[in-house]
């Protein structure tokens, strides 16, 4: 029989949550979520708000980086902001930005990939994001905005590779 | 279960959120204080969380993973050193735009709780939370690891109801 290994401690943390609760925790809460939600209804007019913020902050790098390339600070803040826009998209009910964003971001996630990334290619991923928020295009439901998602992700898959 | 008992799950917890993103924040304190949260810390960068956490004392840390100058994962690394954070134990959930299972895997191995990809719901981050509380995971303390047990494998879903293969073995 192999010895126990005393290197190795195992501890069982208190969990202070359900101690301050004094008692089980339900595994859900419905009134909870939706008193959340109802939270959350209340500050939605300002998402649109908030996510042409961050398609501004984008397209300011796009400015550097036509200029500086992509293999500078420029490029790797402009990967920052396409990764940020990804998750924000879909929070601010726009996912077909989060989809677009997705695709820009694997574009030019390292710099053995912004060394090789086509600029015209990336400008092209910036102004659909654009162009999605202008329109209102908010999903790939939409016919063009599919097909323009789809369009730009065959592009990149074919530089960089499906993964 | 009256829902007022079921109130009393999150309104004695305080959390705090770490995310360089200002609006993402408020959407999550939205969330969390509608959910009812007691108290909620906001840093907008790994040295003011880590501030905070040397002087408050919290139930939950909420952090994303790309962050600058100090990533997200820096952080947990930090947390869950004893020698140097005051709460090694704390309960991380890591909220991220990161989704493939070589993240995850270094998420598990910085000591993260659980490991949520944006984009989040009131539903999935109490899901989450409730996991956490609900069935806690024992810590392994060795030479080389100090944090949540690695062989429980951990609850990745992506958003609100995707989910990922995490890759982790159980």
């Amino acid at each position: 029989m192999a010895k126990p290994d005393k290197s190795v401690e195992i501890i069982n943390p208190p969990n202070m949550l359900k101690a301050k609760v004094g008692g089980k925790l339900p595994p859900a809460d419905q009134a909870a979520i939706e008193r959340a939600e109802m939270a959350l209804g209340q500050i939605k007019h300002q998402f649109q708000d908030w996510l042409a913020e961050e398609v501004t902050k984008m397209e300011a790098l796009m400015d550097s980086v036509s200029q500086d390339g992509l293999l500078g600070e420029s490029g790797e803040m402009l990967f920052t902001c396409a990764h940020d826009l990804r998750g924000l998209g879909s929070t601010y009910e726009f996912p077909i930005i989060s989809r677009i964003s997705g695709s820009l971001a694997k574009l030019i996630e390292t710099k053995q990939r912004r060394s090789i990334a086509p600029i015209a290619l990336v400008r092209a991923h910036a102004s659909s994001i654009r162009a999605a928020l202008i329109q209102n295009i908010r999903s790939d439901e939409d016919p063009v905005g599919r097909q323009l998602a789809e369009e730009l992700e065959t592009q990149v898959v074919a530089l960089v590779g499906a993964d | 279960m009256k829902p007022s008992d079921a109130y009393l799950t999150l309104d004695r917890m305080t959390v705090l959120i770490v995310d360089d993103n200002a609006p993402l924040r408020g959407i999550l304190r939205t969330i969390l204080h509608a959910m009812g949260a007691a108290r909620i810390y906001e840093a907008s960068d790994v040295p003011a969380a880590m501030d905070i956490l040397q002087h408050e004392h919290l139930d939950l840390l909420i952090c994303d993973w790309k962050m600058k100058p100090v990533d997200g994962i820096e952080l947990v690394r930090w947390v869950r050193n004893p020698a140097k954070s005051p709460c090694a134990t704390l309960p991380i959930l890591m909220l991220t735009c990161y989704a493939d299972a070589e993240r995850v895997k270094r998420a598990r191995d910085a000591g993260v709780t659980e490991f949520m990809v944006k984009p989040f719901s009131p539903e999935s981050i109490y899901q989450h939370i409730s996991s956490m509380f609900r069935k806690p995971r024992r810590f392994v303390d060795s030479k080389s690891f100090f944090g949540p047990d690695r062989r429980r494998k951990m609850d990745s879903r992506i958003g609100d109801d995707r989910r990922v293969r995490s890759g982790v073995k159980s």
